[in-house]
């Protein structure tokens, strides 16, 4: 285990991170990018922008209550400075989404009151099943909860977000791919660390299984609501189909083209890309996936 | 973080936005760039470590045992003091907090495994000072009890003006790898104190009552401080009439802080 940990030093974070792909950035993307003016002029699309960032500031709030509150019930030191590090990431997440919001023209003044209207209810329940974890102190189902199924989740929106932004919106796309290197590494920590945990503790196998259950029936009950009511989908695609004198720049993203799904076709997309990722993670830790209803 | 970057001047910002700035990931990341890039756990590669007698090795890794429990306490210290903090900022702010206390264990442990010791938990438990496991314990069941004054009290301003005192001491008579470390750490401290301070006289001036409450943290944990620095010193091979001089300094550092 030593040797797997010292991969997750602060040494190392600091040399890949903030010296790393942090270098000349400046909430996440280089200096000097905005985000563009197809989305601040077009109140349609500002608003879905401003919701779909709602949402990525509750899962990074969520984060970093994980993060932290783990870091007093790891059981040894070397996982604990781990535990800064994501503590810090997740901050950092925080501060970059929330950034976002203001500078698509929420008022500082009225942030909570917008996450507060616009927050996902399912999203929102999500969360409160990773920190009851958290906050009995419970180390083995708090890390499966925020390293496996939150961070993995994450990590295949922000990719997914990341492949329809990248032509469109270089300044979110730049934010976003930082987050993602993040997570990877979040992913990577949870993998590692919790499967020698569960051998030692497999009485805690039934109570982890159910709450990954639960935690992915809130998930995919996020994900309908995003891609079931979304008005501006057209307006996206007719965005796309100016920027290009054929059809608008493709953003592919797992063999598909995003610009030419359908809501539906992307919900489904995103929700088995997630739970296929969950299925290969869990059997590596020893835990074995519960299919959860879908909503 | 190859180069430091020129430092946001904050001092001409309205209040608000000054908290804004000075709680920020991004103003952590410019203050930290100057002093850790190209100083893998703190030390730059090129610094020589020189050779040192088994006895002062010997006090050495005493005294940097329980530097690791006091940096193990400020890690869990501010790590549990992110989930009561009264706003996203201050989170933001305990975060970087959070990964610097963590940084500091880590350089210290790797100091510990310089000077060839393999086992460091059981040798951190066969050498922590008693009354420096007393605070640490006192200061994690403030925090618990989510009583934020007194928790941000005991941690930014008695703990840290704690390590301030004795590192700055330390690093002056400290060989050179020791001191270099020692002297980022600082750095750190200096930040931390300065957010508890701020933080806290806010509260006062609004909530003038509360300086009852710390007073009385204060005395309490006072006493704890003052044995660990006793028991410290005389690792550091302090002589015995020098010893108050640095009790001294410690409580006119908390004095200056406003906390006499």
């Amino acid at each position: 285990m030593a040797d797997f940990l010292s991969m997750y030093s602060i040494q190392h974070w600091l040399e890949s991170c903030p010296q790393g792909y942090l270098t000349d950035t400046e909430y996440g993307h280089p200096a000097g990018e905005s985000e563009p003016d197809f989305v601040l002029s077009d109140p349609l699309l500002r608003d879905q922008a401003v919701g779909a960032t709602v949402q990525l500031v509750i899962g990074e709030r969520c984060a970093l209550a994980a993060s932290s509150g783990l870091i007093n019930s790891a059981p040894d030191e070397a996982s604990k400075r781990y535990l800064a590090t994501q503590t810090l990431d997740e901050a950092r997440h925080v501060e970059i989404f929330t950034q976002r919001l203001y500078d698509l023209g929420v008022k500082k003044a009225e942030l909570e009151e917008t996450l507060r209207q616009l927050g996902n209810p399912n999203l929102v329940r999500f969360a409160e099943i990773l920190l009851e974890k958290v906050d009995k102190k419970d180390f083995v189902a708090g890390v499966v909860g925020q390293n496996i199924v939150l961070e993995g989740m994450a990590f295949s929106v922000f990719e997914m977000m990341y492949a329809g932004n990248q032509a469109l919106n270089p300044k979110f796309a730049h934010t976003l791919s930082g987050t993602i290197a993040d997570e990877r590494r979040h992913v990577g920590f949870g993998e590692n660390r919790i499967g020698s945990l569960i051998r030692e503790h497999p009485e805690k196998k039934a109570e982890v299984e159910r709450m990954q259950r639960d935690m992915s029936y809130y998930m995919l009950a996020t994900f309908a609501d995003s891609f079931r009511n979304r008005p501006a989908q057209e307006e996206m695609a007719k965005v796309r189909a100016r920027m290009s004198g054929y059809g608008g720049p493709k953003a592919e993203w797992h063999g598909a083209d995003l610009s030419s799904l359908a809501p539906a076709e992307m919900e489904s997309l995103l929700a088995d890309t997630v739970l296929k990722e969950f299925k290969v993670r869990l059997a590596r830790i020893g835990l074995e996936y519960q299919t959860p209803v879908r909503p | 973080m190859s180069e430091a970057l020129p430092l946001p001047e904050v001092h001409g910002l309205a209040h608000e936005a000054f908290l804004e700035e000075v709680h920020s990931f991004e103003f952590w990341f410019q203050s930290v760039s100057g002093y850790l890039a190209g100083r893998p756990y703190g030390q730059r590669p090129d610094l020589v470590d020189e050779p040192l007698a088994p006895d002062r090795r010997e006090r050495l890794v005493t005294v940097l045992c329980n530097y690791c429990v006091g940096e193990t306490a400020a890690l869990e210290g501010a790590s549990g003091l992110v989930a009561i903090a009264p706003d996203r900022l201050i989170q933001v702010f305990l975060s970087t907090q959070v990964v610097d206390e963590g940084r500091h264990l880590e350089v210290l442990l790797h100091r510990l495994r310089q000077l060839g010791v393999t086992d460091m938990e059981a040798e951190i438990a066969k050498r922590a000072s008693p009354a420096l496991v007393h605070f640490k314990r006192r200061l994690l069941e403030l925090v618990a009890s989510r009583d934020w004054e007194a928790a941000i009290f005991s941690q930014n301003v008695i703990l840290e003006a704690m390590e301030f005192t004795v590192f700055q001491s330390h690093a002056r008579t400290a060989d050179p790898v020791t001191r270099e470390l020692l002297q980022g750490i600082i750095k750190d401290e200096r930040r931390h104190i300065g957010f508890g301070e701020n933080e806290l006289g806010r509260r006062l001036r609004v909530s003038p009552h509360i300086r009852a409450r710390i007073g009385e943290v204060k005395r309490e944990l006072d006493h704890f401080v003052l044995d660990s620095f006793e028991e410290t010193l005389r690792e550091l091979g302090v002589p015995a009439s020098e010893r108050p001089e640095l009790g001294r300094s410690y409580l006119d550092a908390v004095a200056r802080l406003g906390f006499a």
